[in-house]
C-alpha cells in the first residue's frame, strides 16, 4: 500500500476535524440557549476526539510523532485542513451551516471508509459512525427549523450558505496522491464523495425555504490540502499552542 | 475592555448595550425527559428541558441527559401534556397495603393444610388402633 | 461548581411580617422532621419558597457564569487530554446550570425571569467568579480547589428538604467528582513539573487563596432567620463549618506537594480540631458582591451578549400560542 497516500489522507482528515472542533469549542459557554450549548459542545468534543484518533493511527502505525506533537507543534504550512474549517465562527447561523456542510461530508467519508482496505481506518470508521449520526441529526434539525422560520432566520441561513458553499466545495480538493488511494481501495476519492454529499445536503435543504447555490457557478476554494491557508489559521495555531509552547517537553 | 479570554475578545460586545429584558417564554416551552437505560427496562423520568419542539427536545435530551453512562432510548413529552395527581392527596394510597385480598400475602392456606394433615394422621392412627 | 452558604438577599428584612397558617406550617415542619422531602406541588411557607428560589437561582447563575473564567483557557489548553477535558468540564457547568434553573422553575420563577435578574444585577452568583483566570495554572487551581469547595457545599445541600434540588444535586455531585479529579491531576502535574510550571502554580494559588477563603461566605449570624432555614433544611450547615471541612480535606493535599499557602496564621489547632486562619477581608467580599470586583462587568457583559446574539434564534422558533407550563419535577 502507498504509505504516503495514506498519510496524506489521514493528515487532511485529522486536521479538518481538529481545527473545526477547536473553532466549535469557542461556543462552549456562550451558545444561544443552555441546551444547545451542551449539544454543540459535544459536537466540538467529538471532532477533536476524531482528530486525536486519526493522529493516533499516524503515530502508532505509520511512525509519525505523538498526537500532541502533531496537533500542537507543527507549522501552519504542515497543516492540510481545508479553508472551510479555518474561518472564524461568525454568528450562530454561520457556525451552524458550517457544521451542517462539514458533518454531512464527514459522515459520508467515514461511511465509505468502513469499506477501506486500510484496516485501522476501517475500524475507526466503524467506531465513530454513531457519533456522526448524532451530528447529522443535530445539524439537520436546526437547519430544518430555522430554514422554515422567520424572515430573519431564513435570510441569515441563506447568506451563510451562500458564503460558505465555495469553501465547502474546497473540502473535496484532491490531494497529490488521490489516484493511489482510489486504486488501492483505501478511499473512494473526493470526487465520488462530493457527489454523495451534494445529494445528501440537497435532500435536507429541499425541506426548507432555503436555496442551494448553483455549484456550477462557484469556484471551489482550494489550497488547504497543499499547505496553503487563509490568514486565519496562523493566529489560531498561535493561540492554541500558547501554553504548550511554554515548554514543549513538559507534561501538562 | 480587553478580556483575558481570546474568545471573548472576538465577540462583538457592543451588542450588550442593546440588551433588553428577555420576554416571557422566549426560551421556549418545556419537555420532560425519560431515559431507558437498557433495552428491556422502563423509561425513567430524569429531568426537563427547554426546546422549540419535540425534534429539538430529543437532540437536546440526548446530550443533556445521556452524554455519560448508559442509555438505550429516550422519550420526551411536553410538560403541558403530563397529568399528575396532587401530591397532597397521597393519603389516597395510604391503606392500599391493608387490602390483603389484593396481595399474595393475603392468601394463607398452610395452616389449613397442616391442620388437615394432622387430623388425617390422627384419624389414621385411631383406625389402625 | 459552586459554593457558599452566603445567599445575597437584600429583602430578607421585609419578610418577617408574613404570617403562615399555623396548622399548615406545623404539618409542613412535621413532614421535614420525619425526613420526608418536599415536592413542588406541596404546600410550603412563603419564606421557604422565596429562600429556595434565591438559593437555587444563585447556584444556577454561578454555574453559567463560572463557565466563563474557566472557558478563558478552552482555546489554549495544552494537549489533547487537557483540551477535551476542559471543554467537557465547562460543558458540565452549563449542564448544571440547566438542571438548576429547571429545579428553581418548579418553584414558580421562569428561566427568563431568572436570566433577566442575573443581567440586571438583581440576583447574584458566587463571588469567586468575579476574579480573572490569568494563566493556565489558574484553571487548574479553580478545577481543583473551587470544585473541591463546591462539592462540600453541594453534598451538604443534596441532603436538604426540597426534592427537585436534591435530585439535581445528586447528578451534579457525581459530575463534580470528575471535575475534582481532572483539576487535581492538572494541579499535581504542574506541582511536580518543571520549575516554570511550579512557579505558575504557586502564583495562581497565591492569587486564588483570598477568594477561596471568601468562598463559603462570612460566619453565619446567629438569628431566628438562620435557625428557621436550618430547621427547614434549606441551609444544611454553617459557613464556618464548611470552610473548616474544606481546609481539613485539602490543605494537606496542597502542602504535601510543597506548594505554600499565603496565610502565615493557617494551621490546625490540635486541641480544638479546627483550623485557624487570618480572618478574610470581608469588606473586599462585599465590595465585589456589589459589583466592584475585577471581572463583574465582563461577566455580565458576556451574559448579555449571549442573550442578545441568541435572540434571533429564540425568536425564530417562538410559538406565542403554546400552552406554557413550569417543569414538573
Amino acid at each position: 500500500m502507498n504509505t504516503d497516500a495514506i498519510k496524506e489522507l489521514l493528515y487532511k482528515m485529522g486536521d479538518d476535524a481538529f481545527i473545526l472542533g477547536h473553532r466549535n469549542s469557542e461556543w462552549t459557554g456562550i451558545a444561544p440557549t443552555l441546551e444547545e450549548d451542551i449539544s454543540f459542545s459535544s459536537v466540538a468534543q467529538d471532532q477533536i476526539g476524531h482528530a486525536l484518533a486519526v493522529y493516533t493511527i499516524l503515530h502508532e502505525t505509520l511512525g509519525e510523532p505523538t498526537p500532541d506533537f502533531i496537533g500542537f507543534t507543527r507549522n501552519e504550512s504542515d497543516f492540510r485542513c481545508s479553508h472551510l474549517v479555518e474561518l472564524p465562527n461568525g454568528e450562530y447561523d454561520f457556525s451552524l451551516i458550517r457544521h451542517f456542510l462539514f458533518d454531512h461530508a464527514e459522515m459520508l467519508r467515514y461511511r465509505a471508509l468502513t469499506q477501506s482496505t486500510y484496516t485501522p481506518l476501517a475500524q475507526l470508521a466503524g467506531k465513530i459512525i454513531g457519533e456522526l449520526k448524532y451530528h447529522i441529526l443535530h445539524a439537520n434539525t436546526w437547519v430544518r427549523q430555522l430554514g422554515n422560520a422567520t424572515e430573519e432566520a431564513k435570510a441569515r441561513l441563506q447568506s451563510s450558505l451562500n458564503e460558505l458553499m465555495p469553501y465547502a466545495l474546497g473540502m473535496f480538493e484532491p490531494g497529490p496522491n488521490e489516484q493511489a488511494l482510489i486504486e488501492d481501495g483505501v478511499f473512494i476519492g473526493e470526487e465520488a464523495l462530493k457527489a454523495q454529499w451534494l445529494q445528501s445536503i440537497e435532500a435536507v435543504i429541499r425541506q426548507t425555504q432555503l436555496k442551494l447555490p448553483d455549484i456550477t457557478t462557484l469556484t471551489p476554494v482550494y489550497g488547504g490540502r497543499y499547505g496553503y491557508h487563509t490568514e486565519y489559521l496562523q493566529p489560531l495555531l498561535y493561540e492554541m499552542t500558547e501554553v504548550f509552547r511554554i515548554d514543549e517537553s513538559a507534561e501538562w | 475592555m480587553s478580556s483575558l479570554d481570546p474568545r471573548i475578545n472576538r465577540l462583538d460586545l457592543v451588542k450588550t448595550l442593546e440588551a433588553e429584558d428577555i420576554a416571557q417564554h422566549q426560551h421556549w416551552e418545556t419537555y420532560e425527559v425519560f431515559v431507558q437505560a437498557k433495552r428491556g427496562g422502563h423509561h425513567t423520568h430524569v429531568g426537563s428541558l427547554h426546546a422549540a419542539d419535540h425534534d429539538m427536545a430529543l437532540i437536546f435530551a440526548k446530550e443533556q441527559f445521556a452524554r455519560r453512562g448508559q442509555c438505550h432510548n429516550l422519550w420526551v413529552v411536553k410538560t403541558s401534556d403530563v397529568y399528575a395527581l396532587d401530591t397532597e392527596d397521597a393519603d389516597m394510597f395510604a391503606d392500599n397495603n391493608e387490602k390483603k385480598y389484593r396481595n399474595p400475602g393475603g392468601f394463607k392456606v398452610s395452616d389449613k393444610i397442616t391442620a388437615y394433615k394432622k387430623a388425617q394422621k390422627q384419624d389414621k392412627t385411631e383406625t389402625d388402633d | 461548581m459552586y459554593g457558599g452558604g452566603y445567599i445575597y438577599d437584600p429583602e430578607s428584612k421585609n419578610q418577617a411580617t408574613i404570617v403562615e397558617d399555623p396548622e399548615m406550617l406545623a404539618a409542613f415542619e412535621a413532614k421535614i422532621d420525619r425526613g420526608e422531602k418536599i415536592e413542588p406541588t406541596d404546600w410550603m411557607p412563603y419564606e421557604y419558597r422565596r429562600q429556595l428560589i434565591r438559593m437555587i437561582e444563585q447556584h444556577a447563575h454561578s454555574e453559567i457564569i463560572g463557565a466563563l473564567p474557566e472557558g478563558t483557557w478552552i482555546t489554549r489548553a495544552p494537549g489533547f487530554k487537557r483540551k477535551m477535558a476542559l471543554i467537557a468540564k465547562v460543558q458540565d457547568e452549563i449542564g448544571h446550570g440547566q438542571l438548576l434553573y429547571a429545579a428553581a422553575e418548579t418553584l414558580g420563577k421562569s428561566r427568563e425571569q431568572m436570566l433577566n435578574d442575573l443581567m440586571s444585577g438583581k440576583s447574584k452568583y458566587s463571588n469567586v467568579f468575579n476574579y480573572p483566570a490569568k494563566t493556565w495554572a489558574d484553571v487548574t487551581v479553580i478545577g481543583f480547589l473551587i470544585d473541591a469547595g463546591a462539592i462540600i457545599n453541594q453534598l451538604a445541600n443534596s441532603k436538604g428538604s426540597y426534592a427537585p434540588y436534591c435530585r439535581a444535586l445528586k447528578r451534579i455531585c457525581a459530575e463534580e467528582s470528575f471535575h475534582l479529579k481532572q483539576g487535581y491531576e492538572g494541579f499535581v502535574y504542574l506541582a511536580t513539573g518543571t520549575p516554570t510550571q511550579r512557579t505558575m502554580l504557586q502564583d495562581a494559588v497565591n492569587r486564588w487563596w483570598p477568594p477561596i477563603m471568601h468562598f463559603f461566605g462570612p460566619a453565619d449570624k446567629v438569628s431566628v432567620h438562620t435557625e428557621k432555614l436550618m430547621r427547614w433544611q434549606v441551609k444544611m450547615d454553617t459557613n464556618d463549618n464548611m470552610r473548616n471541612e474544606f481546609l481539613e480535606q485539602y490543605v494537606p493535599k496542597i502542602w504535601e506537594l510543597g506548594i505554600t499557602i499565603p496565610d502565615p496564621k493557617l494551621r490546625k489547632n490540635l486541641e480544638t480540631g479546627r483550623w485557624e486562619y487570618t480572618e478574610p477581608d470581608w469588606d473586599e467580599f462585599f465590595r465585589v458582591i456589589n459589583g466592584n470586583g475585577p471581572c463583574n462587568k465582563e461577566r455580565l457583559d458576556v451574559r448579555r451578549w449571549v442573550e442578545e446574539s441568541g435572540r434571533w434564534v429564540r425568536q425564530a422558533l417562538y410559538k406565542p400560542n403554546e400552552m406554557y407550563k413550569m417543569p414538573l419535577a
